[in-house]
This record gives structure tokens, sequence and C-alpha cells, in this order.
């Protein structure tokens, strides 16, 4: 068993500093935290060019002034905000927000907007945010799936495999699902896959009958970030073929043929956290954790 | 004949020719069609007279009352995550009777110089107790039989019970803070797979099969196994109220796998029965079915077929499931002898990681006789004794197989014990009463941190010091790290929008997740 886990977080940290070099450094305040948020969920309908319900979210001013008829935002009292009651419905509810059918805020969002109310909606002066979370596996979007959906579940169906988004956050990408049927999936339904190659973050394979064909297809998915090929036929120097995957964070190989040469070339792989290699000739040679890389 | 709207099923001929009905009027909310449409197939159904009771007759081949079969149900389609999951199954090995905080993971040295003294008025404050232990005069204090030593980097102190989990506990989050309202155990461990301690409600499994579909069509999305005991003292009785589907549609439901060589009865074509034979009674049993379902509109209809075509696609995948010749020599080492026979904690705890490779969401694992008001040394290590070692094995093979890291493991019982003697108090010998306000639970993977303890019990581990967890917050946990807020994942009801964690607030506890 060789598991990769040393400074996982000091590396998440790194990669997501990487990605948002301002996050780290600077208080959370109205204007860094808040506004992103807004601006994320609701600026499209109450914001410069559309004012639904006469309401505005996309300054402080605006959003601190509420609408023609009443306030949204009420200083220190989240419960009793109207923006709080109404992102906080069931989906199903007719005033919930965003309204129809457009992503609710996630949690960690609606804990934030939490936060800054109940420190009194402050216009400039930092609050106690929740930390941002630390999560690689989720630092680099892929394209918003919602225009090719319809088209990779249906070649998906057809191949008899799934291709199913990983959350309703358009962002967040498919998953390449095998396990009802993983001897059906070989390298020619890899192959198939191609247009839809940017849209997938993680692939099961495992127990399928993909070959080193397959690892080329794979290695064409530049957003995957999760790769399960235990009990696959794969080789050690077939696996070469993944050194493109850049965003790959975690690579289960248990029982495959990858061996010590394998591992040390992954270690390459500039995401990598995790690399399993149970079952393999190269268990339990211990390699370097490419995690303890500086970057 | 084809039915002219989507949702309009071709209707008896006591409904025939009455048009228009409200399915042509416009501007109707589809949801209020469908609302109709059920009440619309009760009154249909109150109508039939005589063939009523055929009808009562097949609800009860469903296994449904009439009231939830015609109740509204929405299409089986699964939800999708509010946000990126970081688990994709959970095991939860479930101890039934509830072990004892005392003597597994709430380690209280203070106790020890005080055997046999009365537990302080100051500590109690004037609770109410428990019918069983309420009439004893005296409630002397009983520390620990069992000694505990510093494991792993941690340095977690663990009891000398469980060699074996010791070595993972670097792996484990215990969560020492754990409360319930229930003193009993049906209302307690209905409270904890349901959320709700009376009957009727789904399962935490079934929440999860309702809002992530399966990961494998040819298996049960929820599966549950109920272990042989070492020891038959105070058993529970379990049933599926404990892993049924509750409002949501029966599928949801666990399959149960027998304890013996048979996990699944009657899956074995009988002799002469091939597999295309099979193929074409079922079809023609759906096909009877559908008609059904065209002429009544009731969804169970459409469960029971789904139902026909999971037992269909488990004749080939369970068989190949349950053979565990292809398991490396390893597997034994790290589960144990035991788990080569059928129906053991131990073979279940291997079946659990066997389920979840082949995604399953959700395996329960149950093992009962935790319930020791009496003989807790004797009785408390032979419980330990059988499940110590295939528990360790699975956190262990789960995690070599880079498994753990997407699967939730879940350890604990229905509530906590008391501190005090329940009966005569002996140094070797001692019982324990029940106790709701705090109880240790540990959890492992799942993106939760490994190597830390969570909420502090005082020094008797009688009332919650720091961090108090309900119930409802495990599960608010539980369902996020699925990617579920708890307060979205919803069916509607009864009018209401109904959820894991009910009306009650319950929050999601973040110092423990990664």
């Amino acid at each position: 068993m060789i598991f990769y886990s040393k400074s996982l977080i000091l590396s998440a940290a790194l990669t997501l500093l990487a990605f948002h070099p301002r996050l780290g450094a600077e208080p959370a305040t109205f204007a860094t935290r808040v506004a992103p948020v807004l601006e994320k969920n609701c600026t499209g309908c109450h914001g410069k060019d559309k004012q639904k319900g006469s309401l505005r979210l996309d300054t402080f001013a605006h959003v601190m002034r509420g609408s023609d008829d009443r306030v949204v935002v009420k200083a220190k009292d989240f419960a009793a905000s109207e923006l709080h009651r109404r992102i906080t419905l069931p989906a199903s509810d007719e005033d919930v927000m965003p309204s129809d059918g457009k992503p609710l805020l996630s949690s960690a969002d609606i804990l934030l907007l939490e936060k800054w109310i109940a420190a009194g909606a402050p216009a400039t002066e930092p609050f106690d945010a929740p930390a941002l979370a630390l999560t690689p596996i989720t630092s680099s979007a892929a394209p918003d799936y919602r225009p090719r959906l319809a088209a990779a579940t249906a070649l998906a169906k057809k191949l008899g495999i799934r291709l199913v988004p990983r959350s309703i956050v358009p962002t967040d990408g498919l998953i390449l699902r095998t396990a009802s049927a993983p001897t059906q999936c070989n390298d020619a339904v890899l192959a198939q896959l191609a247009p839809f190659a940017d849209l997938i973050v993680e692939a099961e394979l495992a127990r399928t009958t993909i070959t080193d064909a397959g690892l080329v297809s794979l290695a064409l998915c530049p957003n995957l970030q999760i790769l399960d090929l235990t009990q696959t036929a794969v080789t050690a120097q077939g696996l070469g073929a993944l050194h493109p995957l850049k965003n790959l964070v975690v690579l289960n190989l248990t029982n495959t043929a990858a061996n010590q040469a394998t591992a040390a070339s992954l270690k390459k792989l500039p995401s990598l956290h995790h690399l399993w290699l149970f079952g393999t000739p190269a268990d339990p040679v211990s390699a370097k954790p490419a995690a303890a890389k500086a970057k | 004949m084809a039915s002219p709207h989507p949702l309009q099923p071709d209707l008896c001929s006591d409904h025939g020719g009455e048009h228009p009905t409200i399915w042509d009027l416009p501007n109707i909310p589809l949801g209020l069609k469908q609302e109709w449409l059920n009440l619309e197939t009760r009154r249909h159904f109150l109508g039939r007279g005589a063939k009523a009771l055929a009808w009562a007759g097949l609800a009860s081949i469903l296994g449904r009352s009439l009231p939830r079969a015609l109740a509204n149900e929405s299409s089986s389609t699964p939800l999708l995550p509010h946000f990126a999951p970081k688990a994709k199954r959970a095991i939860y090995l479930f101890m039934a009777g509830a072990p004892s905080q005392f003597e597994t993971w709430d380690y209280k040295p203070g106790l020890s110089s005080m055997f046999n003294q009365d537990l302080p008025e100051s500590v109690r404050g004037g609770q109410q107790l428990t019918g069983m232990t309420a009439s004893q005069t005296r409630f002397p204090v009983a520390p620990s039989f069992y000694k505990f030593a510093q494991h792993g980097q941690a340095g977690r102190w663990c009891s000398e019970l469980f060699p074996y989990t010791a070595k993972v506990s670097d792996e484990l989050c215990v969560i020492k803070s754990l409360h319930t309202e229930a003193i009993n155990h049906e209302p307690a461990i209905l409270s904890i797979t349901t959320g709700n301690m009376f009957p009727g409600k789904p399962s935490v499994g079934a929440w999860l099969s309702y809002g992530l579909g399966a990961i494998n069509d040819e298996l049960p999305t929820f599966v549950v196994m109920i272990s042989k005991m070492p020891i038959q003292v105070n058993v529970q009785a379990l049933s599926n109220r404990l892993w049924s589907s509750g409002f949501l549609s029966p599928e949801h439901a666990a399959v149960a796998l027998r304890s013996g060589s048979n996990p699944v009865l009657h899956l074995k074509d009988p002799p002469g029965v091939d597999r295309s034979v099979r193929r074409a009674m079922i079809d023609g049993v759906n096909d009877l079915n559908h008609q059904l379902f065209d002429r009544v509109g009731d969804p169970e209809i459409n469960a029971r077929i789904s139902q026909y075509e999971m037992a269909f696609r488990m004749q080939t995948s369970v068989p190949e499931l349950t053979d565990f010749s292809n398991e490396p020599s390893s597997t034994w080492d790290l589960y144990g002898p035991k788990a080569k026979e059928p129906g053991t904690f131990a073979y279940n705890c291997l079946m659990a990681r066997r389920l979840a490779e082949r995604g399953v969401r959700f395996s329960q694992v149950f093992l009962r006789s935790w319930d020791q008001h009496n003989n807790l040394p004797t009785n408390i290590k032979i419980l330990a004794e059988d499940s110590d070692r295939p528990t360790q094995g699975l956190i262990a093979d789960l995690k070599r197989r880079g498994m753990l890291d997407d699967t939730l493991v879940i350890w604990g019982g229905e509530f906590g014990r008391t501190v005090y003697s329940q009966g005569t108090l002996k140094p070797q010998d001692y019982g324990r009463d029940h106790h709701p306000r705090c109880f240790s639970m540990w959890l492992a993977g799942g993106g939760v941190k490994p190597g830390i303890s969570y909420g502090e019990t005082d020094d008797f581990s009688y009332n919650i010091a720091k961090d108090p967890v309900h119930i409802r917050d495990l599960h608010a946990t539980l369902l996020h790290q699925f990617g579920f807020d708890h307060e979205r994942l919803t069916h509607k009801f009864q009018g209401l929008e109904q959820k894991l964690t009910g009306v009650l607030p319950a929050r999601v506890i973040r110092d423990i997740l990664l």
C-alpha cells in the first residue's frame, strides 16, 4: 500500500492560492467575499441591467436599500432578512431565489451571507467569515455541462455507460460511470467520448476491459481529476500515456500491472495527491509523495 | 389507447367521455393536475365496490398501506447533489443495543478512584432517570473494567477491548457528544436510522438512494445485513421499518441480505426454468403491471415493476458478489477466519467492502446484543472480540484499495449508558442502564478529518460539556458529505416538504470535515 497524503492541506492551500491569489491575503469584507456571491447568483436579475422586483444587489448601497417596498437585509438578524429567507427556501417553493430552476446557493455561500449579516452587514469592515474550503478536487472547473448534457447522456446510453453530473453546479463536470456493466466499457467506447472529453472530471473504470489504447483517450480529458483503473489490463508502459493529465488528483491503480518505474514517472503529474498501488508490482515499494514536492 | 396528456392515464369507463376534464384546461400547473389525478384515483378506488377488495389484496401484496399507495409520488429519477460530494458510499456498522461509552470511546480516568461512590447529585442535577433504575436506592459509580492506552500518532486513548481497531485509530474521528431524545431501543434505533422515533419515515439509506440514485443498476442501492450474534442477551428486534423507504418510492428501501449461505431467497431459477423463460415470465408480469398502471395510475405499480427487474438482474450480480474465492489471502489476514463463515459480522464487513467496490451506496451492518444491563464486563468482551478485528480489517482494506477517501464508515449504537451501575456493583461485574444524554460514535473516511475527537462530556460522561451533536446534526453532516444540503433534500408528502432532519434545527458539524 502506498498513498500520498503528506502536506495535503498545505499543497491544497497552495493550489487554491495559485488560482485565487487575492483570497488568501485579504480579510473578508463585503467586497472580497459577499459581492462575488451576489454577483454569481443574483445580479443577473437584480443588477444594473435588470431590476426584477425593483431590487438591485450589485452594490452595497443597493443591497441595503432593498426593493421599493421592503428592506431585504436586516443587519445583525439574518433570520429576519428577506434575502436570507428567499435563498434558504426549498427548491420547490415558488418564492425561492434564485428563481426559475437556476442553481440555488451552496450551503457555504449561505453560511457566508449569514456571517456577514450577523456581523451587522458591514460596508467595508472585515467580518468573521468561514475559511475558504480547501478542496483541491474542485479547484479547477470544467466547462458548463448544460448545453451538452442531453447529447452526452444519449451517447452514454447508446454505449452502455453513464455520464452523470457530479452536482447541480454546471461547472462541476461529469462522472463517467461504468459499474452497472464494466465489461461493456472498452477502448472503443472511450474513444467515442472525445466530444465530451473536457466535461469528464472523474472516470470510474474499475474492472472494465480497457487497455493501454483506452488510456490514450483518457489523456485527452484535460479536466480529469479522479481516475479509477482498479483491476484493468493497463500495462506499466501504457500508463505513461496519462502524463498530459495536469489536473489529475487521484489515481487508483489497485490490482494493475503498475510497477516502480510507473509510479516514479506518475509522480511527475503536477496535481496528483493520491496514487493507490495495492496489489501491483510497485507495492510495497514506497514512492515519494508527489504532493510533497514544492509547487 | 394513447393518452393525450403526458400525466393522464387512460381511465376506466366510469371516467370515459366526461370531457372536458381538468386536463384540458389551460394555465393549470402540472402539479395540481397530478394532485387531481391522485384524488381521482382514490375516488376511483372507493367507487369500485366489490373490486376494492381485490385492490386491497394487491396493496397488501405490494406490502404497502393503501393511503401510502395512493399518495403523491414523483418519478424515481434521482436528483443531483447540491454540490460536489466527498463521499460516494457509506458503510454503517450499527451496534444495536447501545454499547457503553465508558468501556469503548469515552475514556474517563478519573472514575477509577471513585469505585462504588455515589454519583454526586450535582452531576445529575435532578434530571429524570429511566424506568429501569429509577427505583434504585443508590447510584454507585462503575469505572470501566477495561484499561485504556494511547495509540497512533494522535495518541488517542483506546480501550483494550479493541486492540485491532486501536491500530487504525488515526483514521477515526470519535464524536463523544452525541445525544438523542429516546430512552428506549425501538424509538432510539428508529430515530437514528430514520430521523424520527415514529415508524414510517424513510431510512438514511433510502434518502441517499432517492437523492443520488444507483452507481450500479445490477445491485440494490441500499443493503442491510444482520449479523449472527456471538452471544444473545437482551436482543432487540430489528425489522424493515428501520430500512424502509417510508413515503419515498419503495425501490429506495434496503434489500436485506440474509445471514445464511443463501443471501437472497428464491434467486436461483428452479430446475427446468432457464434464463429466457424467466425473462419471458417477467416481461409478461410487467406487461400486466403496465396495464394496471395505465388504469389506476398508482406509482407503486411502477416500483413493483422495477423490483422485478432488479430481482432479475440480481440473479446474475449476486452470485458473483458472494463468491469470495477470488479474494487474496491478505483479505483473511485482515478480516480474520470468521469472515469465511456466512452471516458473521466479519463476513458482513467483507461483504460491505465488496458491495462498496461494486457501487452500492449504503450498506448497513447490524450487530446486536450490546444492551448490557448486567454482566457488562463479560458480555461486552464477547462482542468486542467478535467485531474488533473485522472492523479494523474493513478500514484497512478500504484504505489500501484507495476507497476510504470516498467511503464514509460509521460505527455506533442508538444511545449511551449510565456511569452508575444498574444492579449490584462488583469490581468485575456490573451493568449500565440506558442513557440518551451523551454517547460516542466514530466516523472514518468519506471526507471526515482523521485522527481527531469532537465534543466532550463531563467527568462522569453524564452530560455534554462541549460541542453537543444531536443525531440530527449527524444526519445533516452525513448528507453534506454526499453533496446535499439537508434543508433542500426534500420530498413532498402530507402537504409538507419532508426531510431527514425534520423540522427542528440541525447543523453540519463542519469542524470534523476535511
